[in-house]
């Protein structure tokens, strides 16, 4: 190379990164003028948190429960103690004794009851047994309901002397309540609004105010303008990502996570902000309207996040499904964060959904360039 | 129209004009924007592009910033290519923008310094710039005010300090003055003096549909209308080339009678008209002295003149000359 070409080479580098500078320090101090932003990017997802963490994560308590009691013998002494201890012990039910079937059937359909269970005449191991009525418009009622009454019949109908042990269950990691496994999902959903109110998005709107007739006529290449903004989207996206982690730090507990693993948890935020941050941009760099953001806006989200197994397993999901989860950064985002945080794994662990999450950038950004266009 | 790209040809070896343009042509579809615009502008000139909303001056100025391209012909910019070195191009220019170019979530000076960034500029010089430059426009004082707290008028001088921010060789402005009040208007006008008094060599474009700006501030001025340039030459100059560029308003101390209205018709007054019957207005030829012969042949036949006026019509009579139409600010 000449001592031009490296000249030039060096000012080309420099007015690349004075480029990516003045787009982060524009992204960054507009976004921190309007605490509106700020307030749905950091807020929403902790709101979504403790709201949708609390709602779903209790197991079921309180069910009222109709008990009918026609035989009046020893095996319905025992079922009606065992129902007795469910409302005691883990306070499944809340248990009612009404004196006929009519009554209980009635209180059924009028929603009184979720369920009701009759010990018919003559209840016994060899003769008739109980029979259980459930109110099945409330699914995890009934099922909940249907177990817990089928385990009292179980143990009130064996003999005793042939009870057998009680089953083996280990479980792999300490207690995590479902408030504790949508932590890392709400890491997501963080980095997912972070990633809209800046970056390729800000592109977006300059183009509707006009903002964009101002750069677009500077010499910034446009490689360095796609790499500033999806760079801007990103760290914008990863502050809300890694304060959002803090927050679920604090309100759940997570035993497990080490001095590594969470560095590498904050890179894997890093990561999945800038493949989010690159999929925005891709996706509206050729759009003009705002209004197709805000029609899109429930589309996208509900196409990244709920396939992502943010809120139920991806293991379960149909195969059409699983490829769309397959091909969702989020997907490889959430199962790192899982990994570091709630199995405490090394960061080796994550190697692989590192390198999906920034192929995935690369090949977004490189296509965004691409398709980019500076004419107005 | 192209004398001057003609003449810039015919010296071998001469500096390139800041901007050549030959033959520029731009169509969306059907629609003819520019249809083969052909113009140069000289170093240190202010050059005016005048003409009604829809003339095509803002698809002509963004096809010369780089923001369009053209559909055919061609236009260099400081020597580079419009398509070809486009990157050249951004460099040698600054622009103002009719659309609002300055994020009105960041402070006065924060504006300036992310757009100093994109042309390579940091550290001590860009700050000294941004100091340079507000105090130029006369923000210096609201330097750390958001920008959406200035009026329309500051807002603009925002744009051009921003325009003018890593002291470009070629300055294009698209309407500078439109929606402002006549005191910013104003202002803005002065402080294209400041400017050029700092920088001598800089070329101005300018597009306007206000002729007295046009005719304020620019050299040479080409009245456009429907995507050409109908007439190019400096305001002045445009005016004496019209048939009826002067316009001559007499009044007497008693009333013209129809003899002597004959006699002036005579004289080659064109548009002749009576205000009053001690009052005449005319318009004439620039350079043949009609006023004062007519003047002459007034006292002649015994009248007194009270009130004599001679002067060259404005740019909108110009550009109705060549078009048949009034410059409306529609």
């Amino acid at each position: 190379m000449s001592q031009r070409e490296e000249r030039e080479t060096a000012r080309g580098a420099r007015l690349a990164l004075l480029g990516i500078a003045a787009i982060g320090q524009r992204a960054f101090v507009t976004l921190w003028r309007q605490p509106v932003l700020v307030v749905s990017t950091m807020v929403f997802p902790v709101l979504y948190l403790l709201i949708l963490g609390n709602a779903m994560n209790r197991q079921l308590e309180r069910v009222p429960l109709a008990v009918v009691d026609e035989a009046g013998n020893a095996f319905s002494a025992e079922c009606r103690r065992g129902v007795l201890a469910l409302q005691g012990g883990r306070r499944l039910v809340s248990a009612a004794f009404p004196a006929d079937r009519g009554a209980a059937l009635d209180g059924l359909r009028r929603g009184r009851y979720r369920g009701v269970w009759i010990l018919p005449f003559g209840l016994s191991p060899s003769g008739p047994a109980p029979s259980f009525i459930g109110d099945n418009t409330d699914r995890f009622s009934f099922e909940a309901l249907e177990t817990a009454l089928r385990q009292v019949w179980a143990e009130a109908s064996a003999p005793k002397e042939t009870a057998s042990a009680p089953a083996v269950r280990l479980e792999a990691y300490p207690y995590l309540d479902y408030l504790t496994y949508l932590g890392p999902a709400v890491v997501c959903l963080a980095i997912f609004m972070g990633s809209m109110v800046s970056g390729g998005l800000q592109v977006l709107e300059d183009r509707m105010f006009g903002y964009h007739e101002g750069y677009l006529v500077t010499p910034i290449t446009t490689g360095t303008l796609v790499a500033g903004h999806i760079l801007a989207g990103a760290i914008v996206a990863s502050v809300a990502g890694l304060l959002v982690l803090a927050c679920v730090l604090l309100l759940t507990s997570l035993p497990l996570v080490t001095g590594p693993s969470l560095a590498a948890a904050a890179l894997t935020v890093f990561l999945t902000s800038t493949s989010i941050a690159a999929l925005w941009f891709l996706l509206f760099a050729r759009a003009r309207s705002a209004s197709l953001l805000r029609g899109m806006f429930g589309i996208i989200n509900v196409l990244l996040f709920f396939p992502s197994g943010a809120l139920y397993p991806v293991e379960s999901y149909p195969a059409w499904l699983a490829r769309l989860s397959a091909a969702d950064p989020l997907t490889y985002g959430l199962k790192a964060l899982r990994n570091l945080l709630l199995r405490g794994a090394s960061p080796q662990a994550a190697y692989a959904d590192w390198i999906f999450l920034a192929t995935f950038t690369i090949v977004c950004g490189v296509l965004t360039k691409v398709l980019f266009r500076r004419e107005v | 129209m192209s004398r001057a790209a003609s003449v810039a040809a015919t010296l071998p070896g001469a500096m390139p004009h800041p901007i050549e343009v030959e033959g520029l042509t731009k169509r969306f579809g059907k629609l003819v924007a520019n249809d083969a615009v052909s113009f140069c502008v000289r170093p240190g000139e202010t050059y005016g592009l005048l003409g009604p909303n829809g003339a095509g001056k803002t698809t002509l100025i963004r096809m010369l910033t780089t923001l369009l391209p053209p559909t055919s012909g061609s236009a260099r910019i400081d020597g580079h290519d419009v398509v070809s070195e486009r990157s050249a191009v951004r460099r040698a220019i600054g622009t103002v923008s009719q659309a609002q170019t300055t994020d009105e979530n960041l402070t006065v000076r924060e504006n300036l310094s992310v757009q100093g960034k994109m042309y390579g500029l940091s550290g001590r010089l860009l700050r000294d710039r941004i100091g340079q430059r507000l105090r130029q426009v006369g923000l210096w004082e609201r330097r750390n005010q958001l920008t959406r707290h200035l009026s329309g008028g500051m807002r603009r001088r925002l744009e051009i300090a921003r325009g003018v921010l890593h002291a470009p060789r070629i300055l294009f402005l698209d309407e500078p003055t439109t929606g402002l009040d006549p005191q910013s208007r104003r202002a803005i006008w002065d402080m294209f003096g400041e400017l050029r008094a700092d920088a001598p060599l800089l070329s101005i474009i300018l597009t306007t549909h206000a002729m007295e700006e046009a005719d304020f501030l620019c050299g040479r001025v080409a009245i456009m209308d429907q995507g050409r340039i109908l007439c190019e030459d400096s305001p002045d100059a445009l005016k004496r080339a019209l048939a009826t560029g002067e316009r001559v308003e007499l009044e007497t101390d008693r009333p013209i009678v129809q003899e002597d209205r004959l006699a002036i018709a005579e004289e080659g007054a064109a548009n002749l008209r009576f205000a009053s019957p001690t009052r005449v207005q005319f318009e004439a030829r620039p350079g043949e002295s009609t006023g004062r012969r007519v003047a002459r042949l007034l006292e002649g036949a015994g009248y007194h003149i009270v009130h004599l006026s001679i002067a060259l019509v404005t740019l909108e009579d110009v550009f109705f000359a060549h078009t048949g139409r009034a410059l409306r600010d529609t």
